[in-house]
């Protein structure tokens, strides 16, 4: 019985006597391959780095805000903070600031945050501590705010002064102790407007007291988990909606809606079709390659089959069965798509690493990706080979034999 | 040397001489069609190749010596008739049973000693252990010790295009001999070689007779009837004379 370790020997012998020729026909397997390998190795560098980004910006995170001022009290505070599956949430005001350190002034937006916020929004802290619900006139400063707005860097426990202009015009000023500083995070690709670096925390409680408003700009909760967060942010946008009076028909009409709602899913899926998108392209281009290389295969095996008659003739005299002689095709048919598939996974897994290098992504290589592109094309060889193989199997002996 | 004979069907032999019949071809015969015609070339053969025996058979081109011998080498079937080859009845076997039983019973050399290019002289002597081994046999040192006895030793790495014609023939019989095979066939083994190579291989063939091993040789080279124990001469599809 003929083994396999001749059937490859042999199988390179052949393909090594028509190098030109062989290295020619893997080029469509190569850039199949590569294709398949770049597409799978970048796919999950993109996930991975967008898993990241936002994972950076909080944990399981919806954000609600309100389209026109006086939208959202307590009312709604508790009633987003009782829903089931939300762990955390922060009301969030906005304004400017004229911010005061030494003797310069810098116009910096001001958040009112409560205490879930820090935990809500993935804050990490570069020194002290985030705001609590115990806190007065303290403020948590952005890690731009603190080290880059000011030519004086400003440090923990300094003070700084805010002005606030309110609704009616008039002017009000504070002095705030520094309690903490954020840690310098670097997000490219993901704008959520609202990193931290540049902006000043103080409690919700104070700035409203300040502003002499009772009314949030938003919320910024957190689900229990990224599973469930489509529901549970569903389950938020009905009861805010029922409980300021919106039909349930209108639920969905964004300009009706006095507030927007998103969460972390739905900022992770829009990301995903970017990647997606080259996902495809890249797919398509493997499976057209991959074809054509396995016409061009299965076209060199028929000739190589013609070309070899008269062997085939031998070995059949010598006594090599047919199901031999198909074994010898098709493991020859397999080996060329090997090497292509090898170039072809060494080329893709090149690829991807430049794109990685020239996008900034983290290098994600999956261990798979190599038994991928091997079972690829020995696939796609062993397709090829079969028809040529079994050409040469069904050979009659005498009339090989006397084929020049 | 009268060894072998034509003869009438298989009821004349008794139990001991079966055991001795390498070949019995019991009136075959071969057509191929030609477009809708059916074109007759042997006309029951019979046939009979007892061990030890060197038959020659001789015919002119045409005659349908080499379809005689595609019969005898069981590469291909007869359209009537039977091929018994060491006992066994090849009517009834399937394509790759027939593959084995050339693998291990028949031995061929060719007039164009049929080498596979690629491969070394001692890999072409390997090939046919490739697919049908005797589990008794070393293969490797055998085809050393083979080459070793066609006066190769020292040519086992050189392909057949680094070899003279009659070296090519020389590693082609090495080759057939690999398996320890019940007949040697041999299709015009000089025809391609000049008279004094020609001699040199044929002395290789003699002593191989002498050393017990059955030959069948197609030839239409008077020359070579010398070399046989038993000259058969086919012409037109009938066996000529006893």
């Amino acid at each position: 019985m003929l083994g396999l370790k001749h059937s490859i020997r042999f199988a390179l012998g052949s393909i090594w006597s028509a190098k030109m020729r062989s290295s020619l026909t893997t080029l469509g397997i190569i850039i199949g391959v590569a294709a398949v390998i770049a597409n799978v190795s970048l796919g999950a560098s993109f996930s991975e780095f967008f898993e990241d980004e936002i994972g950076s910006v909080g944990n399981n995170f919806i954000v609600i805000e309100s389209n026109t001022p006086h939208t959202f009290h307590d009312n709604e505070l508790e009633l987003v903070k009782n829903t089931p599956g939300i762990v955390g949430v922060s009301p969030l005001t906005q304004e400017t600031g004229g911010v005061r350190y030494m003797s310069e002034v810098r116009q910096i937006p001001v958040q009112g945050v409560s205490d879930d916020y820090g935990q809500v929004a993935n804050i990490q802290m570069g020194s002290g501590s985030f705001i609590d619900d115990n806190d007065g006139y303290v403020a948590v400063l952005g890690y731009d705010v603190a080290y880059d707005k000011f030519d004086r860097k400003i440090a923990n426990k300094n003070s700084i002064e805010i002005t606030f202009v309110k609704s009616d015009g008039s002017t009000v000023t504070e002095t705030f102790r520094v309690k903490g500083i954020t840690q310098s995070k670097e997000t490219k690709l993901v704008e959520s407007g609202i990193e931290p670096e540049g902006r000043i925390f103080i409690p919700v409680k104070v700035m409203s007291e300040l502003l002499g408003d009772d009314y949030y700009w938003g919320f910024f909760a957190a689900a229990e988990s990224i599973e469930t967060i489509d529901e549970v942010s569903d389950e938020v946008d009905k009861r805010l909606a029922r409980n300021l009076g919106i039909p349930m028909r209108d639920l969905d009409e964004e300009d009706i809606k006095p507030y927007s709602i998103f969460d972390q899913g739905e900022v992770l899926e829009n990301m995903n079709q970017v990647s997606g998108a080259l996902g495809t392209l890249l797919t398509s281009v493997a499976f057209i390659s991959l074809v054509v290389g396995s016409i061009g295969i299965m076209n060199i095996m028929l000739v190589t089959v013609t070309e070899r008659t008269s062997e085939i003739g031998i070995m059949k005299s010598l006594g090599f069965k047919n199901y031999e002689v198909l074994s010898l095709f098709i493991v020859e048919s397999m080996v060329v798509g090997l090497l292509g598939g090898i170039l072809g996974t060494l080329f893709g897994l090149g690829g991807a690493y430049l794109v990685n290098n020239l996008m900034g992504l983290p290098h994600v290589f999956p261990l798979e990706l190599i038994f991928i592109g091997m079972f690829v094309s020995l696939f796609v060889g062993l397709v090829a080979g079969v028809y040529p193989a079994n050409k040469a199997a069904k050979m009659n002996p005498v009339d090989a034999l006397r084929h020049e | 040397m009268m060894v072998i004979r034509l003869y009438e069907g298989n009821s004349q032999l008794n139990d001991d001489t079966v055991m001795d019949v390498v070949i019995d071809i019991q009136n075959i015969r071969k057509s191929y069609l030609l477009g809708d015609m059916e074109v007759p070339i042997l006309h029951g053969i019979n046939l009979l190749v007892k061990k030890g025996e060197f038959v020659a058979i001789m015919g002119p081109s045409g005659s349908g010596k080499s379809t005689l011998m595609n019969m005898i080498g069981c590469l291909d079937r007869p359209t009537d008739g039977n091929v018994m080859l060491m006992g066994k009845d090849t009517r009834s076997i399937s394509d790759n049973d027939l593959a084995e039983l050339r693998g291990f019973e028949i031995g061929f050399v060719f007039q164009n000693f049929n080498l596979i290019p690629r491969l070394s002289a001692y890999e072409n002597v390997l090939l046919p252990t490739y697919s049908n081994s005797k589990v008794n046999l070393d293969n490797e040192e055998r085809a050393r010790d083979l080459l070793e006895t066609v006066g190769l030793g020292d040519r086992l790495d050189h392909k057949p295009t680094e070899l003279s014609g009659g070296q090519r023939q020389r590693v082609a019989i090495a080759r057939s001999l690999i398996n320890d095979p019940s007949l040697i066939l041999a299709d015009e083994p000089t025809g391609n070689l000049d008279t004094k190579t020609s001699t040199e291989v044929m002395d290789i063939f003699s002593s191989l007779h002498k050393g017990g091993c059955t030959i069948v040789m197609i030839t239409h080279d008077p020359e070579m009837e010398k070399y046989a124990d038993r000259v058969v001469h086919i012409r037109d599809g009938y066996i000529e004379n006893n």
